[in-house]
């Protein structure tokens, strides 16, 4: 998958985990999964549609999640109640929205976010697209963005 | 007054509130929905003065919302302020020509969203 294709979702998360929520984050390299069912603790994931289809997934670890959540809301989360789990879906909705932005080369339709905790579900990812993972670091504990885009011929 | 905030997501309705309550907008002047079908429930049964209103919702999505209040004659001018994380130009212009009256991309809370909205409310007892 073309950088001009990845870099929307890397601008998007900090966009939203640096400049909005104030975490010192550091993006890795991207790199191509080689298993896209191998996920944290809780995962939200968007479905992208329209132009072209993809797939966009956050995940981090329960410890993380109540972390980001806690300050996005601006109210302490201690367990992963049904808030935590709205609040995770909102940080996919954002950075889908925001990276829409950027994707310049087709009109995308996002879904609404669904969010998944544990181990025991599969992702059906769009069939022969790669899927990317973004690596982030960050003070409220690492996370990833995955990405899996269709590239028009 | 009464200004009517609609949003799928509990959070993002929390950050909003939180917003218009630290601006010393009275508690009572604040209603929520959580979906299209819910806000036009509110919108038929109190008098809304201004909407913040997300686009992704389920059941009535913000734009058929925002249309659907268009065609209603007591709230073909009140404001709408579309409050979403749709980022993209040809989103914003879909919004418009639909009848928002203003287009505020998601993250966004504060004193910074608080100058969106401020000048909705001037003219509003």
């Amino acid at each position: 998958m073309k950088a001009k294709y990845v870099n929307p979702f890397l601008n998007a998360t900090m966009g939203l985990f640096k400049d909005f929520l104030g975490l010192d984050v550091t993006p890795g390299k991207p790199f191509v999964v080689d298993d896209p069912q191998d996920l944290s603790d809780v995962s939200a994931l968007i479905g992208l549609a329209g132009e072209t289809t993809g797939a966009l997934v956050l995940s981090f670890s329960r410890d993380t999640a109540l972390r980001v959540v806690s300050r996005l809301s601006g109210k302490d989360y201690l367990a992963l109640g049904s808030e935590v789990l709205d609040g995770v879906g909102e940080l996919v909705n954002i950075i889908a929205g925001n990276a829409k932005k950027d994707l310049l080369d087709f009109r995308i339709v996002i879904s609404l976010p669904g969010v998944i905790t544990g181990n025991s579900y599969r992702i059906n990812w769009p069939r022969g697209v790669p899927v990317i993972s973004i690596p982030f670091a960050s003070d409220a504990g690492d996370f990833r963005v995955n990405v899996s885009l269709k590239e028009l011929a | 007054m009464k200004i009517l905030i609609v949003d799928d997501s509990e959070v993002m309705r929390r950050i909003h509130r939180n917003t218009l309550l630290e601006q010393r907008i009275p508690e009572d002047a604040l209603l929520e929905a959580s979906d299209g079908v819910e806000a036009m429930k509110l919108a038929i049964a109190e008098e809304i003065d201004l909407f913040l209103v997300d686009w992704n919702m389920p059941n009535l999505d913000g734009l058929s919302f925002v249309k659907k209040l268009r065609d209603m004659g007591n709230y073909a001018k009140t404001p709408i302020i579309m409050i979403t994380s749709e980022a993209a130009k040809y989103n914003v212009v879909e919004a418009i020509n639909a009848g928002v009256t203003n287009y505020v991309v998601k993250p966004i809370r504060g004193t910074i969203l608080w100058d969106k909205i401020a000048p909705y409310l001037k003219d509003v007892g």
